[in-house]
This record gives C-alpha cells, sequence and structure tokens, in this order.
C-alpha cells in the first residue's frame, strides 16, 4: 500500500509540479516579455453577450481556453534556456511534435497534447527559435479546443502566420468543424 | 481568523494612507466624467453605466530623490494584489514596465477591478474601478460608450504631471 502511494505520488508529481510553475520563471526577468492570460478572463470575455456573428464564434473558442502563456526575448542566454526547459517540459507533459518548419532562419515547432478527437487539444505549445536580431517566442496554451478554431486568435500572436500554416497542413478537414 | 482577516493590507488603505503623500497622486472620478448627451444614451447603455460607481486613481511619480520609497511602496501594493481576493486576469511583464488586471467579485457580479500598471523610471499607478455587481456584457457596453462620450478632461488634469511634456 505504502509502495503504491509513493508511486502515485511520484506520477503525479511532475503534472502537479509543471502544471504551474515550469515557464513561470520567465516571467518578471528583465529580458522576457511576458503576457499572461488567465482562465477568468477567458470566462469572462465568453460570457459577454453579442449579436455579432464572429464575435460569438470568437467567444465560444475563448470559453474553452483556459490559459494563455507567451514569453518573448531576444536574449541567447535565456532563448537556450527555453529550449531545455521546453525540451523537458515536452517529455514529462507527453506532448507531440505537431509540426517543424524553418522559414527564413527562423526554427518554428509546434507541439500539442491531443484530446478526444483529431483535431481536439488540450494543450498546445509554440516554439519559435529566433537566430541572431530575431526574437525568441515560447507560447503555451491550455484548454480544451480544437484545432481549427486556434486560427482565429492566431491572427494577434506572435508567430501567428505559422501557426496558421501549420494548423492547414493538419489533420481535420480544414474549414469544418471536426468529423461530421 | 478574524484577526488575521483585520491584519490583512487592503488596497483601501493604501490609498486612504497616501492620498496626502507628496510622493503621490491622488484622483477621484465619478461617472460624471463622462459628459453623456442623455437623449443619445439607449436604456441598455445606461443600465450599464449605473453599476459603475467611480474610480480612484493614486499614481507615484518616480524621480532621482525617491528610487528606494518607490521600490518599497511598489512591493507594497504587490504584496496587496496578491491576496486571493485579487483574482488576476491578464499579466504584462517586460521586466522594465509591467501591468496587470485583477477584479474583486464573482464573474457575474464584479464589485472592483484593479488595475496596476508600473515602469521602472516613470512610477507605478493603481486604478480601482468601483461598482456594484457589474458584468462582463455590462462592462463591454461601457467600453463603447466611452468611445462616443465626450470626456471631461478637468477631471484628468492631475495626472498631466505624470506625462513629461
Amino acid at each position: 500500500m505504502k509502495k503504491f502511494l509513493i508511486t502515485v505520488v511520484l506520477a503525479l508529481m511532475p503534472s502537479v509540479f509543471f502544471a504551474q510553475s515550469a515557464f513561470d520563471k520567465y516571467d518578471g526577468l528583465d529580458e522576457v516579455t511576458a503576457v499572461i492570460v488567465n482562465k477568468k478572463m477567458f470566462e469572462m470575455m465568453g460570457s459577454v453577450k453579442s449579436n455579432d456573428k464572429e464575435a460569438q464564434q470568437y467567444m465560444s473558442l475563448v470559453k474553452k481556453l483556459d490559459n494563455l502563456r507567451v514569453f518573448v526575448t531576444s536574449s541567447p542566454k535565456i532563448t537556450s534556456d527555453m529550449k531545455l526547459t521546453s525540451s523537458k517540459y515536452l517529455k514529462s507533459a507527453a506532448l507531440e511534435e505537431l509540426m517543424r518548419v524553418n522559414d527564413g532562419g527562423k526554427n518554428i515547432r509546434i507541439y500539442v497534447k491531443s484530446g478526444g478527437s483529431a483535431t481536439k487539444v488540450k494543450e498546445l505549445l509554440m516554439f519559435i527559435e529566433g537566430g541572431g536580431k530575431d526574437e525568441t517566442v515560447l507560447m503555451s496554451l491550455k484548454g480544451d479546443f480544437d484545432l481549427n478554431d486556434v486560427s482565429a486568435l492566431t491572427d494577434n500572436l506572435p508567430g501567428g502566420d505559422a501557426l496558421k500554416k501549420g494548423l492547414k497542413g493538419s489533420k481535420g478537414p480544414k474549414g469544418s468543424k471536426g468529423p461530421k | 481568523m478574524l484577526a488575521s482577516c483585520n491584519s490583512e493590507p487592503t488596497l483601501q488603505q493604501y490609498f486612504v494612507e497616501n492620498t496626502e503623500s507628496k510622493d503621490f497622486i491622488a484622483l477621484d472620478l465619478t461617472t460624471d466624467i463622462l459628459k453623456l448627451n442623455k437623449a443619445k444614451v439607449t436604456s441598455e447603455e445606461n443600465a450599464a453605466l449605473e453599476t459603475l460607481k467611480k474610480m480612484n486613481i493614486l499614481a507615484f511619480k518616480a524621480d532621482e530623490k525617491n528610487p528606494a520609497k518607490f521600490e518599497t511602496e511598489r512591493s507594497k501594493i504587490k504584496g496587496i494584489l496578491k491576496n486571493e481576493k485579487y483574482q488576476e486576469l491578464i499579466k504584462v511583464n517586460s521586466g522594465k514596465e509591467g501591468g496587470a488586471v485583477y477584479f474583486v467579485g464573482k464573474d457575474d457580479a464584479i464589485d472592483e477591478f484593479v488595475l496596476f500598471a508600473n515602469k521602472n523610471d516613470a512610477g507605478f499607478a493603481v486604478v480601482r474601478v468601483l461598482g456594484d455587481n457589474m458584468t462582463p456584457t455590462s462592462i463591454m457596453t461601457m467600453l463603447s460608450v466611452l468611445k462616443k462620450a465626450d470626456l471631461d478632461i478637468e477631471q484628468l488634469k492631475p495626472l498631466q504631471k505624470m506625462v513629461p511634456n
């Protein structure tokens, strides 16, 4: 019994530990710009009543999101630290690579943790490694959402273009909402 | 339990304590700042505005003489905002400058919004938007009213001191 408990605790530890703090260490650093949007914000945005059809679609996606974190830096030191932290995180949180693009010296990688169906996603992690004067972007989006819906959001985010390209190339019919 | 509740510093106390201080600029705004043409406001918009009571602004102006005080005061505010009562919505931080938005109350009955912004060489500002059962929808409505309202600039005069000419 004791052994069992220890195993359970050990098994849960990474998820508990990383749930909050895998990337939080980058928040507040001088060379990092951090943007954090919490679930409450998404819930609130999602509960705004609107008659606009486009806005409604946007709201329904927003309701499914838990949190968004974006960290941007141009420091090479922090970039390599981010690389290390994210690769550790990918293993511990069991994220799969969705795509990898090399666009004009920028190395873009997108990872997802899939939910129920092919396009359902629980977590999306994007890492853009900027060489030279380009900035490095680390973005983590959590929730329970459809990959097809995300493209509505991406226009406003750094690396949105790349993400859009990646999502179009991903499984699942473009434009329609999942199977059927 | 009771004692621990009472010993927690609140923003309200902080505002009261520092309003008179020379390092701070304090400003209370009422909804009168929106010089609204009553005839143009729809009943829906009016209902949304009714939920809003007032806005209190407290700003600390940093200069060469007060860097130590700036640090202490800023960390005091940060400490107060760590209280669970203040639920964080959004945070933006670049090390040198940052801002965050918090709210107090329930999702559909918001009592207060707190905006906190700070910049290393300029100072910081805390804005409290106080209301009565504000809802996300009423806030969106208010924002749209703001867009078409004429702001009463006179009420904002004290803030100009914050902005270098």
